[in-house]
């Protein structure tokens, strides 16, 4: 399994504990961190843990379900640092009451996305290349 | 796979049929042994299966023909033992272990759950105080169980590393039926303290998860 889908299987690991004890924090006492605590929380769960988990494991499996290699290793690549440059700058951004970060950090995580988009599409595509076995 | 052929040492279409069926054999990786009934051996298989004809065939210990078949009797004959030979083999190392299954069909109770949610607010996100419950019986019930049993299923096959199983994946199961449980009837029933309880087992399951998994990502720094 290549370096960068351990990495986003193992960050997406990292983001779940940490929102998980976030929202832990806010049922016990919520002055305790400012800012909008849930919706960090809900986008620390679903962009940091289950979407870079699915990122991980998709970008190992589908081009081998698919039958031809990933399309581009540098997007993926780019694709990881954008999504974990993307997502700090949204929490930070709730959690400070700053829309700019939460805006910034909006488009970082969007680029992610649709580099992973565009990268799936040109890899897994319409047709295999090699016939099913007889 | 076995092939038995059942021949008379004097006959020319065995010879035939030993040709034939050799050829398919070896094609097809399959054992191949040939019994001639003057021996006791065959005599006692041939008054077994009251066979009146040489050469006969058996696959797998069943008669399946008599006389000289072509080649392309031959591989038709051979067909339905290599399909299941070729579904064994899509099978091998690719089902589910016990408790991955208990994850996903979890998963599918607690997904038919929160979507009563749908039906009782129109919505996940409905404004009620017990919003989080069916929205959590979905992130929590249905996502986190697909990512548990699906995750803990196929890393170690992409990695080739072992995953701590066994009593980790029970403690685990349990501690996210809690926690889950535990949070959306606490929201339910408005109860904080079981709110709590359920988040914290939550969190731990994770937390297990984690543990578990991380050796299948870096072997060599665990
Ligand atoms: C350790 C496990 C978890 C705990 C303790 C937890 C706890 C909470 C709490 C306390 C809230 C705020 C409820 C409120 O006052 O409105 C919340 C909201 C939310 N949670 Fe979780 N949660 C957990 C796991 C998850 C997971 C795995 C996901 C998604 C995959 C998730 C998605 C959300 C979302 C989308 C919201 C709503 C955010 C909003 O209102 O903007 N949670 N959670
Ligand atoms: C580029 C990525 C994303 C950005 C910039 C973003 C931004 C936002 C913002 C600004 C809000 C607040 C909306 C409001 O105040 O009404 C919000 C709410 C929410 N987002 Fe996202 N989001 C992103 C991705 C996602 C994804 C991938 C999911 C789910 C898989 C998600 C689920 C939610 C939910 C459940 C809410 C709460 C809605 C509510 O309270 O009614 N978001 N998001």
């Amino acid at each position: 399994m290549h370096k960068r889908n351990r990495l986003f299987v193992s960050i997406a690991l990292v983001y779940g504990l940490l929102g998980g004890l976030i929202a832990i924090v806010r049922l016990i006492d919520p002055s305790l961190i400012p800012g909008n605590v849930p919706r960090a929380h809900g986008h620390i769960m679903l962009l940091g843990f289950i979407l870079m988990m699915i990122y991980g494991i998709a970008l190992h499996v589908l081009p081998r379900f698919g039958g031809f290699p990933l399309y581009s290793e540098p997007m993926a690549d780019w694709q990881l640092y954008c999504a974990n440059a993307g997502l700090p700058l949204m929490i930070a951004g709730w959690l400070g009451w700053r829309d700019m970060l939460v805006m910034a950090g909006g488009v970082l995580t969007y680029g992610a996305i649709v580099l992973f988009g565009l990268n799936m599409i040109l890899t897994v595509r319409t047709k295999s290349r090699t016939l099913p076995v007889q | 796979m076995k092939i038995e052929l059942i021949v008379s040492g004097c006959c020319p279409f065995c010879l035939e049929a030993e040709k034939v069926w050799r050829a398919a054999a070896a094609d097809h990786g399959c054992e191949f042994s040939v019994m001639d009934i003057s021996r006791a051996e065959g005599a006692a298989l041939a008054q077994r299966l009251k066979l009146q004809t040489v050469p006969a065939l058996l696959i797998d210990g069943t008669l399946r023909a008599v006389g000289v078949q072509t080649p392309e009797e031959a591989l038709t004959l051979l067909q339905p033992q290599r399909q299941e030979a070729h579904d064994r083999m899509q099978q091998m190392g690719l089902g589910f272990s016990p408790d991955n299954r208990w994850f996903i069909l979890a998963a599918q109770a607690y997904l038919m759950l929160a979507g009563l949610g749908l039906l009782m607010n129109g919505s996940f996100l409905s404004d009620d105080a017990a919003r989080p419950a069916f929205l959590h019986l979905f992130t929590l019930g249905f996502m986190l169980f697909m990512i548990y049993g699906l995750a803990s299923h196929m890393l170690p096959r992409f990695t080739g590393n072992p995953i701590r199983e066994g009593a980790w994946s029970w403690l685990q199961m349990g501690l996210a039926h809690g926690g889950v449980i535990g949070y959306a009837v606490g929201y339910l029933a408005g109860w904080p303290t079981l709110i709590v309880v359920g988040a914290v087992l939550a969190w731990l399951s994770l937390a297990v998860f984690a543990y578990r998994v991380w050796p299948v990502l870096w072997p060599t720094a665990s």
